[in-house]
């Protein structure tokens, strides 16, 4: 992309979300050091001072300082940085004097690399199966009812009267699951309806969007996606009545 | 007009006054950008948070102190010293007295305020000990962290040697310490809504913040 071009982009996306939080936090870090340790990253690197927390919103500060114009090698750094040098856990926060919250600087950054189009593979996909299915596995609902459906069969011989409840209206619970179960681990699935069966539970599962809990989307920070997938279960909670959402372990 | 006369007169009013409006400005901005930006911030806002936080934060009550007992214990003093010195020595409050203001209150003993003194500037050194000796500290500093750790230092060393006229008279540095002095002073407070030091108020909006934000999660705060 030219650059002039994507410094706009960039200044028009911090604008609304660069507020007094972030400007006070970049500004009053004192640079006392004491978040160092705190961090994982620091310590699995053999203290390397690169991985202080602090260090580490160098390239948010960068960007704001030099009003967007930054080159791709640039975005590369901060990629690395960013993606593979923090998980947005917060620990450092906690030990902060000034409780400067870093993982939310390491957040915006993240939503920023993505507004322009930048962040990884695996997380791309699965926020375009999201769009496209509601599910970050792109199961097919057909493929869905059909997987349930096999793993109430296959279970009927070891327990008598075992049923996977579907669109159960009025149902307490509404239980969903990581679209990976579907895909690859429907034994998961199995055990946990053994639970509810022998556990006497009042359970159903969504056929529509909504089944599955992750939200994938939330890591690079694309926020309208995770909004639309936890809308979904609720959505699907609302027309079933139930009283409370289980999430998969 | 001499430059002393400048010094104790105009450039000392300027200087108050772009201490106290700058930082008031600085909160706010805070308030204002932060209702039209950071709107999940007063969605959740309680005080019982912000002031949960503050009792843990303003005095060392909080899980830093426990992971780093020494540092934390010198950065409480050096704060502490800071602010009370400066406010409560005698000099200070001569001046106030005699000024339009005629302001009075009871100081601080000299002994005290000397000790506050060199403990500010004690703990400065090792301040700046740290800064250069970690590998960590260095590698996170900015040439401002040392101009303003100097900056900060500086109104203190010379409030010692001015007080005890250390470096003698008869010389062009001895005798015009208490100008240094006050000049130096000034420069400090001139600093502070700008840099790093604007943490005078910023702390406070900074772990409410947070207190807010982890407050809503239940994370400790």
């Amino acid at each position: 992309m030219e650059p002039s071009t994507r410094s706009k982009a960039i200044m028009e996306f911090l604008k609304p979300r660069v507020g007094a939080r972030v400007k006070s936090w970049l500004e009053i870090c004192t640079k006392c050091g004491q978040c160092a340790d705190t961090c994982h990253f620091y310590l699995a690197a053999d203290r390397d001072p690169k991985m202080i927390p602090a260090a580490k919103v160098k390239y948010l500060s960068e960007i704001i300082r030099r009003k967007g114009e930054v080159d791709d090698e640039f975005i590369q750094k901060a990629y690395d940085c960013i993606y593979h040098e923090c998980n947005m856990c917060r620990r450092c926060t906690q030990f902060c004097p000034f409780g400067i919250n870093i993982a939310d600087m390491i957040a915006l950054t993240r939503a920023l690399l993505f507004s322009q189009g930048v962040c990884p593979e695996a997380l791309r996909s699965a926020i375009k199966n999201y769009h496209e299915t509601g599910n970050q596995m792109g199961v097919s609902e057909e493929d869905w009812l059909d997987t349930l459906t096999w793993c109430e069969e296959e279970m009927e011989s070891e327990i008598v009267g075992l049923k996977i409840p579907v669109d159960k209206v009025g149902a307490e619970i509404m239980y969903t699951i990581n679209a990976r179960e579907a895909k690859f681990y429907p034994q998961d699935i199995q055990e946990v309806a053994k639970i509810m069966h022998v556990a006497g539970a009042s359970w159903t599962v969504p056929s529509k969007r909504g089944w599955d809990d992750t939200n994938l989307s939330m890591f690079v920070g694309d926020l309208k996606t995770s909004r639309t997938l936890v809308e979904n279960t609720f959505a699907r909670a609302t027309e079933l009545g139930a009283k409370k959402v289980a999430i998969t372990e | 007009m001499d430059v002393l006369a400048l010094a104790e007169g105009p450039l000392l009013w300027i200087s108050l006054g772009v201490f106290a409006v700058g930082l008031v400005t600085r909160a706010a901005l805070f308030l204002v950008e932060s209702r039209e930006k950071d709107k999940i911030f007063w969605q959740h806002f309680k005080w019982k948070w912000v002031l949960a936080t503050m009792a843990k934060w303003l005095v060392p009550a909080n899980r830093t102190v426990a992971k780093d007992p020494v540092f934390c214990a010198l950065a409480y003093a050096f704060h502490f010293c800071l602010i009370v010195a400066p406010i409560w020595c005698l000099p200070h409050i001569i001046y106030w007295e005699t000024s339009r203001l005629a302001w009075s209150f009871t100081a601080l003993p000299d002994g005290l305020a000397d000790w506050m003194t060199l403990a500010v500037l004690a703990i400065a050194v090792y301040l700046l000990i740290r800064r250069l000796s970690s590998p960590d500290l260095r590698y996170l500093s900015t040439a401002s962290d040392y101009v303003l750790l100097v900056i900060t230092a500086l109104p203190f060393l010379t409030a010692y040697l001015s007080v005890h006229q250390s470096l003698g008279t008869g010389n062009l540095l001895g005798d015009n310490m208490q100008l240094i002095h006050i000049l130096t002073g000034e420069l400090m407070l001139v600093v502070v809504p700008f840099t790093k030091l604007s943490h005078a108020v910023l702390f406070f909006f900074s772990r409410a913040a947070t207190a807010v934000e982890f407050g809503r999660r239940e994370y400790s705060i």
